[in-house]
């Protein structure tokens, strides 16, 4: 079968998965509503502090976290698959099943996106934050930059996560927070230590949420380069969940453990 | 008696074998080391030891919201409901005893973050009114798991309990003051923050650790309790009424 069809068809799987959970009423009135309190939470902190340069750069930066923390719930993906017992049938097909894997949740990109981007305009709006329309445009681009980044790290950390079903909230859980430590969402990256720095510059968020600073404030070509970064993060992470998840199915295929989580 | 003790084995039985229903204790120091480095970062160090006693609140809602809300469902989804029901033993001693077991995770939350915002942070967290700490600290725990009582009640009948319990943390923790006091929120939002427990509670407690005087204690207690009364009364009813519903209409493990 055509690769492209496989992976739009493994989209939608995903997507119809997702409205099973959600409706659009559902997702506006609970889940929006969460996300615009999250980063509401962070930026009232600057209004405490009462400097809103501060309110800004909390405000921007739980909004763009929310792209990741979207994209890191793929962390879950490939468990649901062998939990659903389709995994050993994803193994035995002629597409290799990274393939499958990595597209089926790939609508968590579109919806890290949405919550991020609408969170960021709606709580710009209540807090007097400027954020002039073709300004946005870019921004909501970057934005999927990052969620598309973090959600490779997130299927990645599943695939190796997948023998351990049960620390895997605690991973989901703690590795957002840690992200939500390090990557410059609440201060500056200069805050940190240089080998803390050094750590964050290769996780998702950090670069994307630079280049999404600069571009708030009208700077988007100084955001091109941080953008890169990135993608290229992203790239890394995805290169490297592939390769995992090539070794896990052929690990499986020869003990016949493929359909076996703890 | 025996029965409560039954219920609160279990669930510590199953924090042993479900270690991830534990994770606030994991993500509480991160929090309260978030909290306070925006503080220092700012030079406003003197606020470190309020903020970093946020994370113990946003555990224990957790604990109420998916250890102590999800006690019945989890059950019906396993099957195991109506063995529950059909026994002798009182189903809500069984519910209740469960619940208190999460309100042992609330102590434990509290002492990790103390403990961390002392210790590990530096924060002044010294306890300097007694008095209104140990009061408004007991009657938190009370309303925490009256509160989860009538969230297993009515998350049974709920389809979306699910959505709920994903979406419910942040839009609380903004009304309950937990980190910013509830005075900087929009004046529409303020008299909803007066509706539940933990407003109280956290305006008690960043006060029982303050110099100076703590206002109008008695009132903020009175309403702890009042609240977790209340959630109390409401969860029971919503309990019986289920249980009487579902036995009538033979649904008990279908909904």
């Amino acid at each position: 079968m055509n690769l492209l069809l496989i992976i739009r068809r493994a989209f939608w799987l995903g997507a119809r998965d997702y409205t099973a959970i959600f409706t659009w009423k559902t997702w506006l009135t609970n889940w929006f509503v969460r996300v615009v309190a999250q980063v509401s939470f962070f930026a009232l902190i600057g209004r405490m502090l009462g400097d809103p340069g501060q309110t800004q750069f909390l405000l921007v930066g739980n909004a763009v976290l929310l792209a990741a923390m979207v994209g890191m719930y793929a962390v879950n993906m490939v468990s649901w698959e062998r939990n659903a017992g389709t995994l050993p049938l994803l193994a035995a097909g002629p597409t290799h099943p990274a393939v499958v894997l990595t597209a089926r949740g790939s609508y968590l990109i579109l919806d890290g996106t949405l919550s991020a981007s609408g969170a960021l305009l709606v709580t710009a709006h209540l807090f007097g934050m400027p954020l002039p329309w073709p300004r946005a445009a870019i921004v909501i681009a970057l934005i999927a930059v990052v969620a598309a980044s973090a959600y490779c790290f997130g299927i990645l950390a599943g695939s190796l996560l997948l023998g351990f079903r049960s620390i895997q909230t605690i991973v989901t859980n703690v590795g957002l927070v840690t992200l939500m430590t390090l990557c410059g969402v609440n201060v500056p990256l200069d805050f940190y230590p240089e080998p803390m720095r050094w750590v964050a510059s290769v996780l998702p968020l950090t670069n994307g949420l630079v280049a999404v600073r600069l571009a708030v404030t009208g700077q988007w070509q100084a955001a091109l380069f941080p953008a890169a970064w990135e993608a290229l993060v992203g790239i890394g992470w995805l290169t490297l969940c592939l390769l995992m998840v090539t070794a896990l199915v052929r690990r499986g295929r020869r003990h016949g453990t493929l359909d076996y989580a703890s | 008696m025996g029965t409560v003790r039954a219920g609160f084995v279990l669930q510590m039985r199953f924090y042993r074998r479900y270690p991830d229903l534990l994770v606030p204790l994991l993500t509480a120091p991160l929090y309260g080391g978030i909290f306070a480095m925006i503080m220092r970062y700012n030079g406003r160090t003197d606020l470190v030891g309020a903020v970093s006693l946020t994370p113990f609140y946003m555990s224990l809602w957790w604990f109420a919201l998916f250890s102590g809300g999800w006690i019945i469902q989890t059950d019906r989804w396993e099957g195991t409901l109506e063995y529950l029901v059909s026994a002798p033993a009182d189903f809500a001693a069984v519910v209740f005893g469960r619940v208190g077991a999460t309100m042992l995770s609330g102590v434990a939350a509290f002492a990790e973050t103390w403990l961390f915002a002392r210790y590990v942070l530096r924060g002044d967290v010294a306890v300097r009114h007694w008095g209104v700490f140990a009061g408004s600290f007991a009657l938190t725990l009370f309303a925490m798991a009256a509160t989860a009582l009538l969230m297993a009640a009515t998350f049974v009948l709920a389809r979306n309990a699910v959505t709920f319990s994903n979406s419910a943390s942040f839009p609380f923790y903004v009304l309950s003051g937990i980190l910013v006091p509830i005075a900087l929120l929009p004046g529409w939002l303020q008299p909803l923050s007066e509706a539940v427990f933990l407003s109280w509670s956290a305006d008690l407690l960043r006060a029982s650790i303050a110099t100076g005087p703590v206002p109008h204690p008695v009132r903020g207690m009175v309403m702890i309790a009042l609240l977790g009364t209340c959630a109390l009364a409401a969860g029971y009813t919503v309990l019986r009424r289920i249980l009487g519903q579902v036995r009538r209409t033979g649904e008990l493990g279908l909904r």
